[in-house]
C-alpha cells in the first residue's frame, strides 16, 4: 500500500469528526451509522495495511521544532490500530439510538479516535504527545456533558490528572531531545539511538512512569479511573478502558523498554513490585465494591498490574505476553462495559445490590447476563477465552526475572475469580424483583456489538497464535532480558512457538496468518 | 314542572363494631362486606375469569385422566400410558353438567370439552400420533394434577375424615380385595404383595387420593366454565359476583360423595364406598385447598431452601409454599408442576386475556409469568370463596345486627388473614394492578 494510507487512517475519522457537527439537524441514528462508517472504514484500512504494508511516510510540518508528520505501523502499533478502530465502531454502535446531542457527541468520539490512532502512528516523539494531549480534550468534553450525576467532578479529576500525565510526557521528551548528544532529533529512531547522561536518563525515566502510569493507571496513580469509569458515558468508557488507557502500556513499551533500556533495566524490580501492587490492590477492591461500573475499573487496574510486571521483566516471552495481554484486556474490558451499558439501560442501575435474576429467561436480560458471564470468566482467565494465552505468557515471561512478584500476581489473578463469582451470583442468579423489572429486553441490534466483542473473545481463546503473533519480531528486539530455556535458540530469530515451554508451544504450534511481517 | 327536591341525607349509621386494627384490616373490611380478598377492578375480574376459562380446559382433563388412573390404571406396575385415558373416560359425562350428569347444576360437560378435544389432536405443532406428542410435551402436562394429589396425600390430617378412614379395617379389607382381583393370575405381583402388604396399601391410598382430586376437579372445571360462559354474556359486574358464583357452587355440591372405586373388568371394586358418607367439602375442597394453595412443598424447583439452615420448618403445618404464597415471577425452567400447569393454562387463554398481556411487561415473550401472576390472583379470589362458604357454615351473615356475631366473624376473618402476614404472602401484591 502507498504510505498515504497511514494519512488515510487518521483522515478518515478525522474528517467525519470535522463533518458532523456541520451536519444538518436529523435523525441520531443517521449520525450514528455516517461515525460508525468512518470508524468502520478505518478499519478496513488497518486490515489492508496488514496485509499490505505501507512504508513509513515522513512529510515536514515544523521541522525547527523537531515536529515531523512521521507515521508509520509495526508489530507494536499495528494491532493496537486495528483495535482502536474495532473498539471506536463498537463503541459507537453501542451508543444509544436517541443519544443526546449526536452531532458533538460522535465528532468528539471520532475525535479520540485520531488522538489515539495518531498516537500509534507516530514515529516522532513530538508528534506522539500531540496526538497523546489531543485525546484529553474529547474524552474530558465526552464525560463533562454526557457523564452520569457527577461527571463534573469526574471531568475535572480526569482532566487534572491527564494534564499532569501529559506535561510529564511533554517534559520527558523535551528531555530526550534536548539532553541528547547527538543533537535534536524527536524520531523514534533518532532516540533509540539516543546518548543520555545516567541521570538524565533516571530523571526522563520517572517522567514517563509518571506520564504512562496515570493514563494506564497504576497504583498509586489511579485517582482518577474509578470515578471517571463509573460517570462516564458507556461508549466513552469503552474507549477509555479499551484503547485510551493502552496508550500508557503502548507508551512505556515504546519509551521505557525501548529508547532507555539499562535505566528500564536497573529500575524494573521496582516496576515489577507496583505491578504487583496493582494488581492485588485492584483485585481486592474490586471485591468490596458495590456498583459494576467501579468494579470493572478496579478490576482493569488489576490487570494492568498483570501488563506492568511484563513490560518489568521484559523477557521476550513477557513483552510478547503484555502486548497480548494489551489486546485482550481491550476486547474484553470493553465487552464488559458494552454489556453493563445494555444493563443499565434497561434497569436504570449499575449498582450490584439492586439487581438480580439477570439470567432469568423470561423477564431478565439472558442474552446480555451471558455474555457479561462470558466476559467475567474471560477476566478470570478462563481457559478457552482470549484473556488465558495472554496471562499464560506474562506469567510464563515474567516468572524468571521476578519470581515473588509473578506469584504474587498469580494470587492477584486467583482474585479476579472471586469477584467475578461475586458479582454474578449477586446480579445473574437469585429472583427478579417484580416491582424492578419491568424492563424490556435487549434488541439485537444493541447487542451487537457486545456480540462481535463476545465472538472475538472466544475466537482469540481458542486460536490464540492470532493474538500473540503481531509482535514477535519487535518484542523480540526490544527484550531486555534472556529466556532462561531460550537460551538454545538464542542465536536465532526468536520465536515463541520454538522457544516456548512446551504447553506454550502447543498452544503457538499453528503459524498465525497474522504474523505481522516486517514493516 | 315542579323543582327538584333534593332527598334527605340518609341517617349515617355508625358501624356495629370498631375498626379491625389487624395489619389486613382493609381486607378484612373488605370480605365483612361480602367481598373478596381480590380487589374488586373491572381488569381483575376479566383477568380471574379468563384464567379460570383457560384452567377450566386442562381441568377437564385432569380429572378425568386421575379417575382413569385410580379406577383403571390402580396398581399397574409399568403405567406407562396412564396419561391416555381411554375414551370412555374422555366421553364420561360430567355429574354435574349437562343433560347426561345425574345432578344436573352447570351447563355442558357431556363428554370432555371441544377446546380439549382439539389440542389433544393436533398439540400446539402438528396433528401426529398421540404418543410422539406426549415424548414432545405437546400435550396436558398431568404432572402438575399428581403434583397436588402428592400434596394432598403428603400432608394428609387436613380436616374431614378421609385420611382416617385409610388407617381402618374396612379400608384395608376393601383394598385388599381390590389388590387380589387387579393382579389375580399374577403370581409375581401377588407374591410381592405377599411379601410386602404395606408397600400396596400404600399404593392404593395413593389411588384413592388420586379419586379424591380428580372428584373435586370434576366438580371445579364446569364451574369455571361456566363463569367464563356469564362473563361473555355479560353475567358478572364484579370480582364478588365471581366470588359469590363460586360460594354457590361449593354449597351446591359440598355434600356429594367423594369415593373411591376400581374396575377390574367389568367387576367394580368399591375401595371407598359412597356409603361412608365422605363429603365433596370436607373431604376434598378443604384439604385440596390447605394441601396445594397453602402448604404444598418446599422443593418444587422454583426455589432453594435450606433445610440445614432452618428455611424448611419441622412441622408441616407451617409450610407455606403453595400458590398464595409462591413467587411465580422467577419460573421458567422446565419440568417444574406449577410451570407446567402455567404452560397448560397458555393453550386456552381467551383472546381478551392474550390481548391484556400483550399491553404489559413484555408482551407474548412473558405470557408465562403474566397469567402466572393471574392464576394467583384467581386463587386469591378461591380462597376468599372458600372463607366465606366456611363463614357461612360455621358462623353468621354478614348482614347480621348483633354486634357478639360480627364479632365472631370478624375473629374468624383476622384468624385466616393471620396466616398472609409471612413476608412472602403475595396478598400484598395482588392489591395492586402493577403486579404483573
Amino acid at each position: 500500500m502507498s504510505p498515504s494510507s497511514l494519512l488515510l487512517l487518521l483522515a478518515l475519522p478525522l474528517v467525519a469528526a470535522l463533518a458532523l457537527p456541520l451536519l444538518p439537524e436529523g435523525p441520531s441514528l443517521r449520525v450514528r451509522s455516517l461515525a460508525a462508517l468512518a470508524t468502520a472504514s478505518q478499519l478496513v484500512v488497518a486490515l489492508l495495511a496488514w496485509r499490505l504494508p505501507p512504508a513509513d511516510l515522513q512529510l515536514a510540518w515544523l521541522p525547527k521544532l523537531g515536529l515531523e508528520l512521521d507515521l508509520g505501523l509495526d508489530g507494536l502499533s499495528l494491532p493496537l490500530v486495528l483495535l482502536t478502530a474495532l473498539l471506536s465502531t463498537m463503541a459507537i454502535l453501542s451508543a444509544p439510538v436517541d443519544q443526546s446531542r449526536p452531532r458533538l457527541f460522535y465528532s468528539l468520539l471520532l475525535a479520540t479516535n485520531v488522538g489515539v490512532v495518531g498516537a500509534f502512528l507516530a514515529r516522532n516523539a513530538l508528534l506522539f504527545v500531540l496526538a497523546f494531549e489531543l485525546v484529553l480534550i474529547p474524552t474530558t468534553l465526552l464525560v463533562a456533558i454526557w457523564g452520569r450525576d457527577r461527571r463534573a467532578g469526574a471531568a475535572i479529576r480526569f482532566l487534572l490528572y491527564g494534564a499532569v500525565s501529559g506535561l510529564s510526557l511533554l517534559a520527558a521528551v523535551l528531555a530526550f531531545g534536548w539532553l541528547n548528544a547527538n543533537g535534536l532529533d524527536f524520531s523514534f529512531a533518532g532516540l533509540a539511538q539516543a546518548d543520555l547522561p545516567p541521570g538524565a536518563q533516571a530523571w526522563i525515566l520517572a517522567l514517563l512512569l509518571l506520564a504512562f502510569g496515570l493514563k494506564l493507571p497504576i497504583v498509586p496513580l489511579h485517582g482518577w479511573q474509578p470515578f471517571t469509569y463509573s460517570q462516564a458515558p458507556t461508549p466513552v468508557v469503552m474507549l477509555l478502558g479499551g484503547v485510551v488507557s493502552k496508550l500508557g502500556a503502548y507508551g512505556l513499551l515504546r519509551f521505557g523498554v525501548g529508547f532507555l533500556p539499562d535505566t528500564w533495566a536497573a529500575w524494573s524490580p521496582w516496576i515489577a513490585a507496583a505491578g504487583a501492587v496493582s494488581a492485588v490492590y485492584g483485585a481486592l477492591n474490586a471485591i468490596a465494591q458495590s456498583d459494576m461500573r467501579r468494579l470493572m475499573a478496579y478490576s482493569s487496574l488489576g490487570h494492568m498490574g498483570l501488563l506492568v510486571l511484563a513490560l518489568a521483566a521484559a523477557t521476550p516471552l513477557a513483552l510478547q505476553g503484555a502486548v497480548a495481554q494489551i489486546l485482550a484486556h481491550g476486547l474484553i474490558v470493553a465487552l464488559l462495559f458494552a454489556c453493563v451499558g445494555l444493563i443499565e439501560r434497561r434497569t436504570g442501575t449499575t449498582a450490584i445490590a439492586e439487581l438480580s435474576g439477570l439470567l432469568n429467561p423470561l423477564r431478565g436480560l439472558p442474552v446480555t447476563a451471558a455474555m457479561l458471564l462470558l466476559a467475567l470468566m474471560a477476566a478470570a482467565g478462563i481457559p478457552g477465552l482470549a484473556a488465558f494465552p495472554a496471562e499464560l505468557l506474562v506469567f510464563e515471561g515474567s516468572w524468571t526475572a521476578f519470581p515473588r512478584a509473578t506469584l504474587v500476581c498469580l494470587v492477584a489473578s486467583g482474585l479476579t475469580a472471586v469477584y467475578a463469582v461475586r458479582l454474578f451470583n449477586r446480579v445473574g442468579f437469585g429472583r427478579l424483583d417484580n416491582a424492578r423489572a419491568d424492563w424490556q429486553p435487549t434488541r439485537w441490534a444493541e447487542r451487537l456489538p457486545a456480540l462481535a466483542l463476545t465472538l472475538l473473545v472466544i475466537g482469540f481463546g481458542l486460536w490464540p497464535g492470532a493474538l500473540v503473533g503481531w509482535s514477535e519480531a519487535e518484542t523480540g528486539a526490544l527484550a531486555l532480558r534472556a529466556q532462561p530455556f531460550l537460551a538454545a535458540t538464542a542465536t536465532t530469530p526468536i520465536t515463541v512457538a520454538a522457544a516456548a515451554p512446551r504447553t506454550i508451544a502447543l498452544i503457538l504450534a499453528a503459524p498465525s496468518p497474522l504474523a505481522v511481517p516486517s514493516i | 314542572m315542579s323543582p327538584a327536591i333534593a332527598p334527605p341525607p340518609a341517617p349515617v349509621q355508625a358501624p356495629l363494631i370498631p375498626p379491625s386494627e389487624h395489619p389486613w384490616a382493609e381486607v378484612i373490611h373488605r370480605l365483612e362486606a361480602g367481598g373478596s380478598m381480590l380487589p374488586d377492578t373491572p381488569e381483575n375480574l376479566m383477568q380471574i375469569i379468563g384464567i379460570y376459562k383457560a384452567y377450566a380446559v386442562p381441568m377437564d382433563f385432569y380429572w378425568r385422566d386421575l379417575l382413569y388412573i385410580a379406577e383403571r390404571v390402580f396398581l399397574n406396575p409399568l403405567p406407562a400410558f396412564k396419561y391416555f385415558p381411554s375414551q370412555a373416560y374422555l366421553d364420561r359425562p360430567n355429574a354435574y353438567a349437562g343433560d347426561e350428569s345425574q345432578l344436573r347444576i352447570w351447563r355442558g360437560g357431556e363428554k370432555a370439552h371441544p377446546e380439549l378435544l382439539a389440542f389433544m389432536a393436533r398439540g400446539e405443532t402438528v396433528a401426529m400420533p398421540k404418543l410422539l406428542h406426549h415424548l414432545w410435551h405437546d400435550r396436558i402436562n398431568m404432572e402438575f394434577a399428581e403434583a397436588c394429589m402428592q400434596a394432598m396425600l403428603w400432608h394428609q390430617g387436613m380436616g374431614g375424615r378421609f385420611n382416617a378412614y385409610l388407617e381402618s379395617d374396612s379400608y384395608r379389607a376393601n383394598a385388599d380385595r381390590a389388590i387380589r382381583a387387579f393382579f389375580k393370575g399374577n403370581p409375581v405381583m401377588l407374591g410381592l404383595y405377599k411379601l410386602f402388604p404395606e408397600m400396596f396399601m400404600e399404593q392404593v391410598k395413593q389411588m384413592s387420593y388420586y379419586a379424591n382430586l380428580g372428584l373435586f376437579w370434576e366438580v371445579m372445571a364446569p364451574v369455571f366454565f361456566e363463569m367464563s360462559d356469564l362473563y361473555d354474556e355479560g353475567g358478572f359486574q364484579g370480582v364478588p359476583d365471581a366470588m359469590n358464583f363460586l360460594v354457590n357452587g361449593i354449597f351446591a355440591v359440598a355434600g356429594r360423595p367423594i369415593y373411591h372405586h376400581v374396575y377390574v373388568g367389568d367387576e367394580c371394586i368399591e375401595v371407598i364406598p359412597k356409603s361412608e358418607g365422605f363429603t365433596w367439602l370436607y373431604e376434598a375442597a378443604l384439604p385440596y385447598v390447605e394441601a396445594v394453595f397453602y402448604r404444598t412443598a418446599p422443593f418444587r424447583g422454583t426455589k432453594s431452601y435450606n433445610a440445614q439452615a432452618g428455611q424448611v420448618p419441622t412441622d408441616q403445618s407451617d409450610f407455606h409454599y403453595g400458590i398464595l404464597y409462591a413467587d411465580v415471577f422467577p419460573v421458567g425452567s422446565a419440568g417444574i408442576p406449577p410451570t407446567l400447569l402455567m404452560q397448560d393454562m397458555l393453550h386456552f387463554l381467551p383472546p381478551y386475556l392474550e390481548e391484556l398481556y400483550a399491553q404489559h411487561r413484555r408482551g407474548e415473550e412473558d405470557q408465562l409469568i403474566q397469567l402466572g401472576i393471574t392464576f394467583q390472583r384467581s386463587m386469591y379470589n378461591v380462597t376468599s370463596a372458600v372463607i366465606q362458604a366456611l363463614r357461612c357454615a360455621l358462623l353468621y351473615p354478614l348482614d347480621d345486627t348483633d354486634p357478639e356475631h360480627l364479632l365472631a366473624n370478624r375473629r374468624f376473618f383476622e384468624a385466616q388473614m393471620d396466616r398472609f402476614l409471612r413476608p412472602e404472602a403475595r396478598l400484598g401484591a395482588i392489591q395492586s394492578q402493577d403486579y404483573r
